[in-house]
């Protein structure tokens, strides 16, 4: 659940290890070491204290003013979700409620499991889902509108034109049982709805008509006192700790440890020292501490491949690097680089390359047959560039009408890995006549320029984190290209445009038919990866593994590619 | 003096209306724009969210008036909200944390001058002699080392190799709030690089008074009293070789808390420095605000304290 759940709706940029780790949204690959047979027989018992580490301190514990990844993961272990994305392929799951779809796509039903309760003894209903759903629709702050937008009647309720919220129903008979009526079609959508069930008898007089945003200001926001979740809220001391404890009437049953601590150190060096010492007995570390990692009896490690990937943004529209508007010296730049040598130089090789948006462990991920894996090859590069009408001058780089192809690669200062790309990057471009130069700044004056769509932006290396949603519709569709002339931000920097990207984002995220079966959708994500791959407005650069370690005594550790922590409830100590 | 205070006081208000002005230009016309920052990257959002959430923190209005807006608030205690911390004020989350930041610049204080003022005064009588020497080194290597560097030597030795300290945080996890062996063994290493450029300072000073003090002829009448060299060190020549030490005070507080943002970020140290550092870094305008306002009336009530120590140690200076 949890974590990855919520990172799963954040495409929250990768702009430090911190998030990385943070993230632990842990994905595929072979869970190397965990052994769930021990589970099986041997006697669970109980007791002892999960102390995971953290470079970013939470920001909040009201899940509706989330926006960042340290956050979401506690409150996603206070509250729990009604559904969840399944660890291993992300697809969703019933967890404290069941769903049905209703004919069309444009409704659902959920029914909250029987036994789930608030850890101050009262049902979980309908209404208090509903709770967060006003919470959303009242908060001037929170980034969550548009999970429940497409509700029926939300806009009429968030704009205090409406007293409730038409398109949500409950149930007569029943009050753990509610249908949600949306606007349109959106395939994803269950996984936004899944949401934030509030206690309507905490916050529910925080979200009755008129309140303006009362939430936003609820004393119970930061000091919360009553739990759906596998733990309850203890202690917050800020910049060092959270605390929670074990909540004893959990619907799934009393977790086995009795406390869960998030910890914040100062870097990955001192979280991988902690790991060491037994400080600290779950956290994720970075390729480079890995090998001294594996010399540690006491720890072990699960490898999974990371829901997301760091590429090479190429300007498409630059009005200095004009070469970058050409497909072909798109692509030269892709055989140009050897994205094997960046892996087990920056990654020590745990990870892999990537040639379009998906990454591998998501359904949406195509065929590879069907993509140009762009194998190193420098030869083939200076063919494509030739054939763009470029010719290599004395100094060794090629240009067309006077112009070098030249470009600034750009990324966050202080980020090893993305510096050590651009400066690979720089170095083997050199060599296919390319004059690639690198530029290292501060993160918020660039993804500032970049959202900005500045001009002076040619190249840019970033990352993204993906989640559950596999709809890459805030990334490539057109619409979330920036306009410097109106002001309009958006992260389809590099102003990479197609009509036909369009239409399969459109038709995979809310198709005219409702039909949001995978198969179909798969073939939507196809025609989208097969047309990325091939204009290359990125150089999709790599997926990284993501290198979680735990004490070697920790039972039931079974992260999925979606979820690390999903199951934390039935993780226990071996003594 | 009640009216000297509260002349200082007075004065010391329109420095402040000045840091203001500066701290909030710089503030927001470096690069980068907070609300982008804190939406970056978010699924489905949309420009409409990103110009709601402007609007809430007022950066939707035009920049003088929002900083009169601001000043107009900041007057009345509140700094407004966090950008970051959605939930919670900046003025209160600045201070939750300045007990801790008090607790390490306290700290490494007392050891500055309980380190500093002795090795001083030793070095000056040994002038010379191995000692001397020994302490002179020390305080020119106090001088030249940054401390985040520092830091990071004393976490290798002590922590990682050694394994004698806790290299991050306040208190081990699962102990009581008041366990105050483990909170010593916390405070030790960040108070002691906090303190290390201060004691060089003090030891450095203390050295070229004593130096300079017991040349002066009064010294030499009470020796020549007949007083034993104990107690010509300690009535006469001590109180006079401390007045620098009061006038260095001063400029070490400002130093203890600016330096204690870096050391608090090497040692995860809860503090203000760790806080305002972080909301630099995010551009939470309000937090950082609030940070550097407090630090300065801090900072404007040291340097009075400071001025009325004088008095306190050199009867000729009178205030009022």
């Amino acid at each position: 659940m949890a974590a990855a759940h919520r990172t799963s709706r954040a495409l929250v940029a990768v702009f430090a290890a911190s998030i990385l780790v943070a993230t632990g949204c842990t994905t595929g690959g072979p869970a190397a070491t965990t052994a769930p047979t021990a589970a099986a027989t041997v006697a669970v018992q109980k007791g002892g204290r999960i102390i995971e580490g953290t470079f970013s301190d939470i920001r909040t514990l009201q899940p509706v003013l989330v926006a960042d990844t340290p956050s979401g993961r506690i409150t996603d272990l206070i509250y729990d979700r009604l559904i969840q994305a399944d660890p291993q392929n992300g697809e969703p799951k019933p967890r404290m409620a069941t769903f049905t779809a209703g004919a069309g796509g444009k409704s659902y039903t959920f029914t909250l499991n029987a036994n789930a309760n608030w850890s101050d003894g009262k049902p979980i209903i309908a209404e208090d889902w509903a709770t967060g759903v006003k919470a959303v629709a009242m908060s001037k702050i929170t980034v969550r509108k548009s999970d429940f937008s497409n509700i029926e009647g939300f806009q009429e309720f968030a704009d205090g034109k409406a007293t409730t919220i038409s398109g949500i129903v409950i149930d007569p008979a029943n009050p753990k049982k509610w249908t949600v009526t949306l606007k349109a079609v959106q395939c994803d959508g269950i996984f936004q709805m899944s949401g934030y069930t509030l206690p309507a008898h905490v916050f529910g007089k925080y979200v009755a008509a008129g309140q303006a945003d009362a939430i936003d200001k609820a004393a119970e926001n930061d000091n919360p006192t009553v739990f759906s979740g596998p733990y309850k809220f203890k202690e917050w001391r800020k910049g060092d700790q959270v605390i929670l404890t074990r909540n004893d009437s959990y619907w799934q049953g009393a977790p086995h440890t009795d406390e869960y601590v998030y910890k914040v150190v100062a870097d990955a060096t001192v979280l991988a020292a902690q790991l060491k010492t037994g400080e600290l007995n779950f956290g994720t570390i970075e390729p480079k501490d890995l090998a001294d990692m594996e010399r540690v009896d006491s720890v072990k490690i699960s490898k999974y491949q990371n829901l997301g990937y760091t590429y090479i943004g190429w300007r498409v529209n630059s009005p200095t690097a004009t070469a970058l508007a050409d497909k072909r010296v798109r692509q030269a730049l892709a055989y140009g680089l050897n994205m094997d040598d960046v892996i087990k130089a920056v990654l020590f090789g745990e990870g892999q390359k990537q040639v379009a948006h998906h990454v591998p462990v998501q359904w949406a991920y195509p065929a590879p047959a069907t993509l140009n894996a762009y194998p190193y090859d420098t030869a083939k590069a200076e063919q494509l560039i030739k054939d763009a009408g470029y010719t290599k001058g004395a100094d060794g780089f090629y240009a067309k009408d006077g112009k070098t192809i030249s470009f600034t690669i750009r990324t966050n200062s202080g980020n090893k890995t993305r510096e050590t790309l651009a400066q690979v990057a720089a170095e083997q471009y050199k060599k296919i006549g390319v004059d690639a130069k690198t530029q290292f700044e501060a993160f918020q004056g660039l993804v500032t320029q970049l959202q900005e769509g500045h001009q002076s932006i040619e190249a840019v290396i970033i990352g993204w984190a993906l989640g559950n949603s596999v709809d890459p519709y805030t990334i490539w569709h057109s619409s979330n290209t920036p306009d410097p002339a109106t002001k309009k931000t958006g992260f389809n920097f590099t102003f990479f445009k197609s009509a036909e990207v369009d239409k399969a984002i459109e038709e995979g995220r809310s198709p005219a038919s409702g039909d949001c079966s995978v198969a179909t959708r798969k073939g939507h994500y196809a025609t989208m990866n097969k047309i990325l791959n091939e204009e290359q407005p990125y150089n999709f650069g790599f997926a990284n593994n993501t290198l979680a370690v735990t004490a070697k005594n920790l039972e039931n550790f079974k992260p999925g590619p979606f979820s690390a922590i999903y199951n934390m409830h039935e993780w226990w100590f071996k003594k | 003096v009640r009216k000297y205070i509260a002349r200082r006081l007075l004065y010391a208000i329109p420095t402040l209306i000045g840091i203001s002005i500066i701290v909030f230009a710089i503030s927001r016309l470096a690069p980068g724009d907070p609300v982008q920052l804190y939406t970056f990257g978010i699924q489905d959002i949309t420009q409409a969210d990103v110009d709601r959430i402007r609007a809430a923190h007022g950066l939707d209005k035009p920049m003088p008036l929002q900083y009169i807006t601001w000043a107009t608030n900041a007057i009345q205690g509140d700094f407004g909200r966090s950008i970051i911390y959605p939930s919670q004020n900046a003025s209160r989350l600045i201070i939750e944390r300045i007990p801790n930041t008090i607790q390490l610049a306290v700290a490494a204080l007392l050891l500055q001058l309980l380190i500093g003022v002795p090795l001083g005064i030793i070095a000056a009588l040994n002038r010379g002699k191995i000692i001397d020497q020994i302490a002179r080194f020390f305080s020119t290597i106090g001088q030249a080392v940054p401390d985040f560097w520092m830091g990071l030597v004393f976490i290798i030795i002590f922590s990682v190799t050694l394994r004698l300290l806790p290299s991050q945080g306040m208190l081990t996890i699962g102990k009581d709030q008041w366990d105050l062996a483990d909170r010593l063994r916390h405070i030790i290493m960040p108070a002691f690089v906090l303190a290390f450029g201060g004691i060089a300072l003090f030891t450095r000073l203390l050295r070229t008074e004593t130096l300079e003090v017991i040349r002066q002829d009064y010294i030499r009448t009470a020796e020549a009293k007949g007083l034993t060299d104990r107690v010509v060190v300690y009535r006469h020549a001590l109180r006079n070789a401390l007045i620098p030490v009061v006038t260095a005070l001063g400029g070490v507080l400002t130093f203890l808390i600016s330096g204690a943002l870096v050391i608090e970020q090497v040692f995860t140290w809860p503090g203000v420095g760790q806080l305002t550092f972080q909301s630099a870094v995010a551009k939470d305008y309000p937090v950082v605000m609030a940070g550097v306002m407090i630090a300065s009336t801090m900072l404007v009530i040291s340097y009075l304290l400071r001025d009325l120590t004088y008095a306190l140690v050199d009867p000729r200076i009178k205030v009022g």
